[in-house]
């Protein structure tokens, strides 16, 4: 077989962060980003799993830094220690499901600071400190939910449906000079431990009120690979865009 | 990691890629060859079909000449393409028209090449089976169908019906693996763009785009990286959706 030519899908020479990398889809994206070439900087609250998922990457170089990214303190001292990235890549993220009577003032905080101020206020500082390089790729991993509202996933669905425009928004501030792009990932039912977890609990059942995916549930790497794209020079035009990585759930239900 | 197991490697896929003499339909069988695809290109330009084949890497591929808006054209080119593991379809004409000035002859015509080939293709490839297991069907859609701009309001029904169609098709190939999916590029440097002709670009308007779009105009290669992933195992899991690339203008 004659060469084959994928430079465009390399991560060869760049740096990526990862957040939630220590477990589900963060793992995943963190082992697809070394395989596709990067140096990693992995990031979790976890320090055992953390290396748990660098044991399981290929390449060398890669950093784990232990962080609890809702305090400030902690995202301070991982941008200190992060270095210059090409790509950030927010994996990080609760998906508490409760029924709206049984929300709170509380739970809805921690929702959010979980799902929306910390991947915003970690993405702020980076930029801030110019350590997102130039053509660099900013990707937040969304969820369905967003977009359809499942049952039980009020607060949840507006966390991550903040992301999106949010998102939108920080790529006309960064593209025109920086050419940094941002993307928007819109997830639906992957075999995870959170996924497991909640059925466990059973909270499933805002899953059970939506049919399984036309191609059945997905695996973390279908959104690892997804990542790659988007973090890789093939994608360097598509900016603010929304990649449904969903197994041809939403196209069933207008919420595209 | 070997070639073999890289999530975005064509290697021993066929890929049927229409509207390959010129454009997006050109660099696609040009990125795809060299990602280590088997195409088999479509056009109705013989000389510029061969002139495709040329910039193809690697062997096998195959030419197939013929006019696709004509039904014995479909039929040929579905006998002669063997099993296939994707198709691109690029075949496809913009031309803006004030609505006040479309005749029902210029909308059949847009409807005819950027609608109906594309589907009648799609469909007698299904009825025949040529398309493996767990493939990819890619419709090549257009910012225009998400977004309005002055003057496609007929060019613009064309691509969103290809949207449309996209999402009720992925339901009924998923259970075979598979998936159908529309890249929606805006504005990309190719020959269609700075072709000539009364409704063509000026230069000054299209310095006004470049201006415009946060990241600047598209190249062929983008929108070809893009149907790579979309051909590849990388896209396994996608399906039914269109995925807007547009240097960030659409809103």
């Amino acid at each position: 077989m004659s060469e084959l030519k994928l430079d465009a899908f390399s991560l060869r020479g760049k740096r990526v962060l990862v957040t939630g990398a220590s477990s589900g889809l963060g793992q995943a994206v963190a082992i697809g980003a070394a395989a596709a070439g990067a140096e990693v900087v992995l990031t979790g609250r976890d320090a055992a799993r953390l290396e748990e998922t660098r044991a399981a990457m290929v390449g060398e170089g890669h950093l784990c830094v232990t962080a609890d990214l809702t305090q400030a303190d902690q995202r301070e001292a991982l941008v200190s220690q992060a270095g210059v990235i090409d790509g950030l890549v927010h994996s990080a993220g609760t998906a508490a499901v409760r029924l709206f009577r049984q929300i709170d003032e509380d739970f809805i905080h921690r929702d959010f600071s979980i799902n929306l101020d910390a991947p915003l206020l970690l993405t702020q500082q980076l930029l801030a400190k110019k350590q997102i390089a130039q053509q660099g790729s900013i990707v937040f991993i969304g969820s369905i939910a967003a977009h359809i509202g499942t049952k039980a996933s009020s607060v949840y669905s507006a966390s991550k449906g903040a992301l999106r425009p949010a998102a939108r928004a920080l790529a006309l501030e960064v593209g025109p000079k920086q050419q940094i792009r941002v993307n928007y990932m819109a997830v639906s039912y992957i075999e995870t431990p959170l996924l497991t977890r909640l059925a466990e609990q059973g909270m499933g059942g805002s899953m059970a009120t939506v049919t399984e995916p036309p191609l059945g549930k997905g695996v973390p790497e279908d959104v690892a690979n997804s990542a790659v794209f988007l973090l890789a020079p093939a994608s360097r035009w598509i900016t603010r865009a929304t990649l449904y990585v969903d197994g041809g759930l939403t196209c069933q239900i207008s919420a595209q | 990691m070997t070639e073999m197991t890289h999530p975005f490697s064509m290697a021993n896929k066929r890929i049927l890629v229409t509207g390959a003499s010129s454009g997006l339909g050109r660099q696609i069988a040009i990125s795809c060859a060299a990602a280590g695809a088997t195409m088999i290109i479509c056009g109705r330009n013989a000389e510029r079909l061969q002139e495709t084949l040329g910039q193809l890497a690697g062997s096998g591929h195959v030419t197939i000449l013929g006019d696709l808006t004509a039904d014995d054209a479909i039929t040929a080119t579905v006998e002669q393409a063997g099993n296939i593991d994707g198709v691109v379809h690029c075949t496809g004409i913009s031309i803006p028209m004030p609505a006040r000035m479309a005749k029902r002859e210029f909308i059949e015509r847009l409807y005819n090449i950027n609608v109906f080939t594309p589907q009648l293709l799609t469909n007698q490839l299904l009825a025949k089976n040529k398309i493996n297991k767990d493939g990819a069907i890619l419709f090549m859609s257009s910012t225009a169908a998400v977004r309005g701009v002055h003057g496609t309001s007929i060019y613009a029904g064309t691509k969103a019906a290809l949207i449309a169609a996209a999402r009720c098709l992925a339901l009924e190939t998923a259970k075979r693996g598979i998936r159908v999916n529309c890249l929606a590029p805006d504005l990309v440097e190719t020959p269609m763009l700075h072709g000539s002709g009364a409704n063509m670009p000026t230069g000054e308007w299209l310095d006004q785009q470049r201006a415009i779009h946060p990241l600047g105009l598209g190249t062929p290669e983008d929108v070809a990286n893009a149907a790579i992933f979309f051909l590849s195992p990388a896209s396994r899991w996608i399906t039914g959706t269109t995925l807007i690339m547009d240097g960030g203008i659409t809103h």
